[in-house]
């Protein structure tokens, strides 16, 4: 259910009125799940050949580098074919019915995994295809989701906090205020943003008041955080986006709750000329406070191709790939090499945003967005439905 | 003509119609269907995809129940309104700026009409989205906008024009879906006979009365037409605000509400109850027009 910056490039690209609405109803009628061929439920045999291809990968739109995929392209003589979905809902929709077929899902939401091993849409991984595991961080080796990695491997992360204009609101006060700089940005009425993401939207409220407990049932906490998240529509105006990577470089926007890499990509990308990235600034809750979270990638398990598949994530999780693949999409990979002081030095981070690098302690001890069961997303949706109507 | 040979013409002429009432079937009824099949099934407890319901005994109607609770009464109920006003506004814009237009072109331009049709196309040869795209530029605090408000002097201090507020969400409708409803305008009023509004001029009327009483009655099944063309896909539309406000829920409408729970979220049943709500509300409007039509018919043969 997670919404992304990618999600927002990828729907841009596509416009219709309920004709565009109709497309996820037709596409999950198209059966129950496990209507499609054979199931891989065994990781596959060691050191078998890889397949002639084409290899099929499913990802939001432009969530991988052209030239990393033309690089695997070459390597193994194979064509890759990418599709691309929106939203992480419509993905799981897709591939359940059947209505796409693929071998590597790209960019799994973290509390979607569970589901999708449970429901057998996931083949277990042979790790003696994936050397290059050695290379991830080890905070992302045993991950939540997905004990032992035994299904999935990690493709980027990042952690929720504040991106601001250091040169309109000092980081000082940005620091002193946390989660309440953006409940008294009344001055910056207009210009403050949260992520358009209800789990993002009401945890920053629950994580303002101290609940620390993001994942509770409990209605009279969610109940409070939303009545706090209504209350930014009069106090400042608030906008319900995922720009905040360019509209804060450009100016539009002063104050945002943002992914730490999306200030990353946008200090890269999006500064207007003559602007230098220090008029940017980001803060996070510290650790044991600090949301930190992960897209992952695995194998089907109706994969036609696994060993090619198996292989793509090899070719993922090596280290020079996986920097070239991070300059080009600005999400930073769960690989130990590439730390704060690698991509610093590197310079594909400005020195004053080292603290968009999540750092160990902060993924150790980093919050998670868990499953919530139907009855949560219910709730949590119906409530996101109420403040985006106007309260 | 005997009966057989025109039974055999109504056979060929019903084989005429048959691509399209196959095509209507294939992608009208059971679209809708498959909609209704959704919002009465159930969704899968695990990987939260639509179960539809195919077989209407097995139809739940819970979450219809609970949109309509929320229509009536709710916090969808006032997006439901708010979607009113802003179509409705449009629609208003679309008539006080398209008809004079229509009407110019139709009526008085004779040399230029050729030129001015073109470029009441013109704004097809560019997507929808593209266009609202360069609104947001025009529109930014530094954009042209304001820059040549503040010229003119008419604007003090630059306005924030994406700031959430219903004007600008108003303007980009209008400007949006007025080439909609000019081109059915125009051809609505070209067709009308010169000769009546002659007739008019010759008893005597002036042009401001033979216009109210002779042109305008007449184009009244043309603008029926036009409005509707323009206001059916407003109502589902839900790119317009979000482009023109960066995502504001105080310009919320009921096409967002629709995108959310069919696109992002775990409950499609909600979002395709929404669609049929929707749907229904247009048919009325739809069968008012109809009975407009006819009756605007009637009184045009009397």
């Amino acid at each position: 259910m997670r919404t992304s910056r990618r999600q927002f490039l990828a729907r841009s690209a596509r416009l219709g009125v309920l004709l565009g609405a109709g497309v996820p109803i037709l596409n999950a009628c198209g059966g129950d799940s496990g209507s499609s061929g054979s199931k891989q439920t065994d990781p596959i045999a060691d050191g078998l050949e890889p397949e002639r291809g084409p290899l099929r990968i499913v990802n939001y739109a432009d969530y991988v580098s052209p030239d990393v995929i033309a690089d695997f392209e070459r390597e193994f003589g194979v064509k890759v074919e990418i599709s691309t979905f929106d939203t992480d809902t419509e993905a799981i929709a897709k591939l359940a019915s059947g209505a796409l077929k693929a071998d590597v899902h790209h960019s799994m939401a973290t509390n979607s995994i569970g589901n999708l091993i449970q429901g057998g849409l996931l083949q277990p991984l042979n790790r003696s295809y994936l050397p290059n595991f050695a290379n991830v961080l080890p905070a992302f080796t045993d991950p939540w989701y997905d004990a032992g990695a035994a299904y999935s491997v990690p493709y980027t992360f990042f952690g929720t906090g504040i991106g601001f204009r250091a040169d309109r609101i000092d980081p000082a006060e940005v620091a002193a205020q946390g989660w309440d700089t953006i409940w008294n940005a009344t001055a910056f009425k207009g210009e403050v943003s949260v992520i358009d993401d209800e789990r993002e939207a009401f945890t920053m409220a629950m994580l303002r008041k101290g609940v620390t407990d993001i994942n509770t049932l409990d209605r009279e906490i969610i109940d409070a955080a939303v009545a706090d998240v209504i209350e930014l529509i009069d106090l400042v105006n608030v906008k319900v986006n995922i720009e905040g990577y360019k509209d804060i470089p450009e100016g539009i926007t002063s104050i945002a709750q943002l992914w730490s890499a999306d200030l990353i990509s946008g200090a890269t990308n999006y500064l207007p000329e003559g602007t230098g990235p220090e008029v940017l600034g980001f803060w996070h809750p510290p650790a044991g406070q600090y949301v930190v979270s992960n897209d992952a990638m695995g194998v089907l398990a109706d994969a036609e191709s696994p060993v090619l598949a198996h292989l793509y994530l090899n070719h993922l999780l090596d280290n020079d790939v996986s920097e070239k693949n991070f300059s080009w999409v600005g999400y930073l990979p769960a690989l130990a090499k590439l730390d704060a002081d690698y991509v610093i030095g590197a310079g594909y981070v400005p020195e004053n945003l080292r603290n968009c690098v999540p750092t160990n302690d902060d993924i150790a001890q980093g919050l998670r967005f868990e499953p919530l069961g139907p009855e949560g997303d219910a709730i949590y949706e119906a409530a996101w439905s109420r403040f985006t109507a106007g309260g | 003509m005997t009966a057989t040979v025109r039974r055999a013409r109504t056979t060929v002429w019903a084989g005429f119609a048959a691509p399209g009432i196959v095509w209507l079937v294939a992608f009208f009824v059971v679209p809708i269907y498959a909609v209704m099949a959704v919002a009465f099934g159930s969704i899968d407890p695990l990987l939260r995809t639509a179960r539809p319901a195919w077989n209407p005994l097995d139809w739940d109607v819970a979450a219809m129940r609970a949109v309509l609770d929320r229509v009536f009464g709710g916090d969808l109920g006032r997006v439901f309104v708010r979607t009113f006003w802003f179509v409705g506004l449009a629609l208003a814009g679309c008539i006080a700026i398209g008809y004079p237009v229509a009407y110019h072109v139709a009526r008085k331009a004779q040399r230029s009409r050729g030129t001015l049709l073109a470029l009441l196309v013109l704004p097809f040869w560019i997507s929808y989205l593209m266009r609202m795209l360069a609104w947001t530029n025009l529109l930014q605090q530094d954009g042209y906008v304001n820059r040549v408000l503040q010229w003119f002097q008419i604007l003090d201090a630059p306005r924030n024009w994406l700031d959430g507020d219903w004007p600008t969400v108003v303007i980009g409708l209008v400007y949006g879906y007025i080439p909609f409803f000019i081109l059915p305008l125009y051809s609505s009023l070209e067709r009308i006979d010169g000769r009546l509004i002659e007739a008019g001029r010759d008893l005597g009327a002036s042009a401001f009365r033979t216009f109210w009483h002779v042109t305008l009655p007449l184009s009244v099944p043309g603008l029926m037409a036009a409005s509707v063309v323009t206001i059916l896909p407003m109502f589902g539309d839900y790119y317009t605000n979000s482009y023109l406000t960066s995502g504001s829920p105080r310009v919320e409408m009921i096409g967002n509400q629709i995108e959310f729970y069919l696109r992002g979220s775990s409950q499609p049943q909600t979002g395709a109850s929404l669609v049929l709500l929707l749907m229904l509300l247009l048919f009325v409007l739809m069968v008012y027009y109809l009975r407009a039509t006819m009756r605007a018919q009637r009184e045009a043969e009397r």
